[in-house]
């Protein structure tokens, strides 16, 4: 399985399997029917909501933490913030940019408390990685390192993840791993797309530096 | 470093971070989790409480934003600094030059020198039911002398020393 990314990405990869038929688009007629329902305390309709974006909130808090237990708990009180806090969406964004945003700011308060003392608690890697061409060239002659495995790349490259300041992080894991657009991301940190561009760029380069044995 | 190695690098980070599309959570993580979610829900749970700066960053957009400008940027910090305790030096500079010119409260007459003083010292002497200050200053050992004051209602009124005897004493 591959998480969370926009359905736009997903739907070219065959190994996805959450790809969103048109009624599931966010900010679809559909889906402010649901809000409203759930707005009235129809949980059945928040259900449907949360099994919708729960695998991508759920990424952007793993990458963020690098801990799968925070990430559950996070995003298990982010819908739940978000269900209690139905009354006051206005339905001036789509859902999915509200709520990811609620997911964004806990997430963001949680690391500053968290701060030095987090651990990495990381998620195994599919074993669809093994045979993916990018991945494998990394490992290849191409690599300095030829040793090294894909599972310590991994933990190298979440550990150059967690150096990066959270809007740096949270830029990266939104555009990076995730794909979504600089307008997307936008929205969800309340900046102006210029502001993406450039934290993105910084973010790059940090990691490429941090990363540069791996790197050719 | 050229744009082109920078754009080749940035290429082989991108293949590189590819790899944490592949992370994924234990199998059938998902299956539950909508459920558990419902499930605190309906136990009444509100999730964890959530701190001033969080209901802060998240009710005041603006706030979210001045934020993570000062954490991306920590020289924004400092100049803010600066810029608030010029603020602050500037005020407090402007305040001991100021000078309060009193306003005539009458058009086409002079204003006082000290309008609320003046104003005080005029309500004292008129009023009939004010006693004058004089009045108050006399000796703790001579009755105090009422004033004369007008109206049929309160003339030929005046205080006297009032003697009082307890029986059983001489």
């Amino acid at each position: 399985m591959i998480m969370a990314e926009p359905a736009s990405r997903k739907a070219s990869r065959p190994a996805d399997r959450l790809a969103a038929s048109p009624a599931e688009q966010p900010g679809s007629v559909e889906e402010m029917e649901l809000v409203k329902r759930a707005r009235r305390g129809d949980l059945a309709a928040y259900d449907v909501l949360v099994r919708r974006y729960q695998e991508r909130i759920y990424a952007t808090i793993y990458h963020m933490t690098s801990n799968h237990e925070d990430a559950n708990d996070l995003a298990q009180e982010a819908f739940i913030k978000a269900f209690r806090a139905l009354r006051s969406f206005k339905g001036g964004s789509s859902f999915y940019t509200w709520v990811y945003r609620i997911a964004v700011n806990k997430t963001i308060n949680f690391l500053k408390q968290r701060r030095n003392k987090g651990q990495m608690s990381l998620d195994d890697l599919d074993f669809n990685a093994e045979h993916d061409p990018d991945l494998v060239a990394l490992v290849s002659d191409k690599t300095p390192r030829r040793e090294v495995g894909l599972t310590e790349l991994q933990e190298k490259l979440n550990a150059a993840m967690q150096k990066l300041s959270e809007p740096h992080r949270l830029v990266v894991t939104l555009h990076d791993v995730q794909g979504l657009s600089h307008e997307e991301i936008a929205k969800i940190m309340d900046c102006n797309v210029g502001t993406v561009r450039s934290r993105l760029f910084y973010a790059r380069q940090q990691l490429q530096a941090y990363l540069s044995d791996y790197l050719q | 470093m050229s744009m082109s190695q920078d754009t080749e690098n940035f290429e082989q980070l991108g293949r590189l971070l590819k790899l944490k599309r592949y992370e994924q959570p234990p199998p059938r993580f998902f299956n539950d989790f909508s459920d558990q979610v419902i499930a605190r829900i309906k136990r009444g749970d509100r999730g964890e409480e959530n701190g001033f700066i969080e209901r802060l960053l998240s009710d005041a957009p603006w706030v979210y934003r001045i934020w993570t400008a000062f954490e991306a940027r920590p020289g924004l910090v400092a100049a803010f600094g600066v810029a608030v305790c010029g603020l602050l030096i500037t005020g407090a500079v402007l305040s001991e030059k100021t000078d309060i010119q009193p306003i005539a409260l009458v058009p086409g007459t002079e204003a006082p020198a000290d309008t609320t003083v003046e104003m005080a010292k005029a309500m004292a002497v008129d009023h009939p039911l004010l006693v004058r200050p004089a009045a108050l200053e006399a000796s703790s050992t001579t009755p105090i002398a009422t004033p004369q004051l007008g109206g049929p209602l309160l003339e030929g009124l005046q205080a006297r020393p009032v003697s009082f005897t307890f029986p059983g004493r001489n």
